[in-house]
């Protein structure tokens, strides 16, 4: 490998994180225009009832700040190499670092494990039951509409961090400071990013956000459980209800189990310490005549 | 913006020694295997179990010296390996070094089939349990407590509940005052705290409605948020970092197995944990009870070791050092430990200041 191999390597691990996002996106929507879209299983049911409105209007919101994002970060990486001395292997590099779909796949954590953990049974088989199948839809939809907020409320940060960045970048060329290396630059860029993203976290929008995407997976879990109660009902299975209700009188029991054990320790342990007791006495009583 | 200067021969320069790095890394990544990553692995035999959870006597490395046995106590989120991460960064390792007879109790993997258990169970029942265990084992009356993050506010419930079958309790970054993140409102530190606030109880309640459990994902992705960069940046430059260099790429490894390791968290002791102490402060307040009896930190009239990172970002000193103004003794001793919540047990420094100073400390009080 050549050194401009490593850099394109380099580029590409630091920028696997975040490289599928747009593309995510892009399935989804496309996804949600099918099925809101004539000629489908969905299309058949009265697409007024599903709650897509929100989803939509986030969305959009989501996409300007997404332009304003792009943009930006394509002016930094621009800024950062000399007209004369243009490297592709760099630019390429760095337009991995300042790439901001890299903080929306790497710093929502949160949001992915809600996502995994909502989306653990796939319910697409069942399409007989309209009410209850619209309930898990529009829950989807919600968890998906919150989820794209709370990524405009990080794509926000992103911005703001950039601009500093962008501040700083210009305050040391005023200063004919130079950055020798471009670990220099992404050290500033991690010291800036990280204190936005500390400060954003604490932020009313940015917890409030959370907290929504966080009940909407909720909803939506519950929705899922309500559609497989009704089914393992149909099929004579147990029901989560039921296993639930089975796994507390178990934990009571086992409760009260453990308190009988207990007490019956303390009885014997009772009883060893009296014997004890007794044995010193009888030992130490001298109309016996022993001593010990 | 005004143009910026990277010189392209540095680049280069540099991109190619990130490729020996990376070539060496590949190297040694291929040689790796399991036993490489062994985590916990100072010997040690089961002497109780019940249930999911089990109690573990380790063998000794050195003449004993302390005459009281000590139970290790971890929380319900992570698991107590870390206590015990690597032979050169082992907690457990010092305190058998310097002549402590110890134990250590695993809680197990809590599943959905665990979710009505308490902090109730957990502390009045099978902590209770493991230490009756040790004591009957011994034939003593009491024993000495060292209980770690979550697992010290277990220790520290029933040390104020069962105050008689406790010789001296040693604290590490443990919360007591779970609003105390508040005083010095660090940015970055006390994240959980602000979190959970943020939530309204019935979000928490509904939340283990529909799992069960606080799911270990959940918490990993949590804590996550805290370091929001070092997430970034852990998998790609942090790598890049140590691939080429055994001794930090096993550290590496091992660390992330530790972190990979996280229990489900039963669902109605997270409702407790969330609810009545990270939101409503009940510990501190003197209203938190188990098993309907009072916590009244008062109670806790043995000899008290406090030990506190100074950078703790998850449990910010001030939430710990609460304890020192409510507890019922004046034999009270701080350790603060320099670096933070991981870096008390595996961080080259501190990890030798603490195993020294819960052994010296103990010695003290023999």
């Amino acid at each position: 490998m050549t050194p401009l191999d490593y850099m394109k390597a380099m580029a590409e691990l630091w920028g696997r994180g975040g490289k599928d996002f747009a593309a995510a996106q892009q399935n989804f929507l496309a996804g949600m225009m099918k099925a809101t879209g004539s000629g489908t299983p969905l299309g058949a049911l009265p697409t007024d009832m599903f709650d897509t409105q929100g989803l939509a209007q986030a969305n959009e919101a989501l996409s300007k700040l997404w332009s304003s994002a792009l943009e930006m970060s394509q002016t930094i990486t621009r800024k950062m190499q000399s007209a004369e001395q243009q490297d592709p292997a760099v630019a390429e590099l760095l337009s991995k670092i300042f790439d901001p779909r890299a903080w929306l796949s790497g710093t929502d954590g949160m949001d992915q494990a809600l996502q995994r953990m909502a989306e653990g049974p796939r319910l697409a088989d069942l399409w007989d039951t309209e009410r209850k199948m619209l309930t898990l839809f529009n829950a989807w939809t919600a968890l998906r509409r919150r989820s794209l907020e709370h990524n405009a409320v990080i794509l926000e940060a992103w911005i703001r961090a950039a601009g500093r960045f962008a501040k700083d970048l210009n305050e040391k060329a005023d200063r004919k400071e130079v950055l020798g290396s471009w670990r220099d630059v992404v050290t500033l860029w991690v010291e800036t990013a990280n204190t936005t993203l500390l400060e954003t976290q604490r932020s009313e929008p940015y917890l409030n956000s959370q907290r929504e995407v966080l009940k909407a997976s909720t909803d939506l879990r519950l929705a899922q459980q309500e559609m497989a109660a009704f089914y393992s009902e149909i099929f004579g299975y147990p029901t989560r209800e039921e296993m639930d209700d089975v796994h507390r009188t178990v934990t009571e029991l086992r409760r009260e189990l453990r308190a009988f054990q207990r007490a019956n320790r303390g009885t014997k342990t009772g009883l060893r310490q009296q014997s004890r007791a007794s044995q010193s006495r009888i030992q130490h009583d001298p109309d016996r005549g022993t001593s010990s | 913006m005004t143009a910026n200067q990277i010189r392209s021969e540095q680049a280069i320069s540099e991109a190619a020694a990130l490729g020996e790095k990376i070539a060496r890394g590949a190297t040694l990544f291929s040689k790796l295997r399991d036993n490489d990553v062994a985590i916990a692995t100072t010997p040690k035999d089961e002497v109780w179990h019940q249930d999911k959870v089990s109690l573990h006597h380790y063998r000794p490395l050195a003449e004993q010296k302390i005459a009281t046995p000590v139970l290790i106590v971890y929380g319900l989120i992570g698991r107590y390996t870390m206590a015990d991460l690597q032979e050169d960064r082992s907690l457990v390792r010092n305190l058998l070094k310097l002549g402590v007879d110890l134990y250590v109790v695993d809680w197990g993997n809590p599943s959905r089939a665990d979710r009505w258990l308490t902090l109730d169970d957990y502390i009045d029942g099978y902590l209770a349990d493991c230490v009756a265990a040790i004591r009957e084992r011994h034939g003593i009356d009491k024993v000495n407590l060292l209980g770690i993050c979550e697992g010290g506010v277990f220790t520290t419930c029933y040390a104020a509940l069962h105050p008689e079958t406790v010789k001296s309790m040693m604290l590490t970054i443990t919360p007591i005052d779970f609003h105390g993140d508040t005083v010095e409102n660090r940015l970055g530190h006390g994240f959980i705290n602000v979190w959970t606030r943020s939530l309204a109880p019935e979000d928490i309640d509904r939340l283990i409605d529909a799992y069960g459990n606080l799911p270990g994902e959940f918490m990993g992705a949590v804590f996550s948020q805290m370091t929001p960069m070092r997430t970034l940046l852990k998998y790609n430059l942090d790598l890049l970092e140590v691939v080429d260099d055994d001794k930090k790429f096993l550290n590496f490894l091992r660390m992330e197995k530790w972190i990979a390791d996280r229990p489900h968290h039963p669902g109605e002791a997270a409702k407790q944990w969330l609810k009545d102490l990270y939101q409503d402060n009940k510990l501190i307040e003197g209203t938190f009870t188990i098993n309907g009896r009072k916590v009244d930190l008062g109670n806790i009239t043995m000899p008290v070791l406090n030990v506190f990172a100074k950078d703790d970002h998850i449990i910010p000193p001030a939430t710990s050092q609460a304890l020192g103004a409510k507890v019922g003794t004046k034999d009270y001793k701080e350790l603060p430990l320099p670096g933070g919540h991981v870096g008390v047990f595996v961080g080259g420094k501190s990890q030798a200041l603490l195993g020294s100073g819960i052994v010296n400390w103990l010695a003290e009080r023999s």
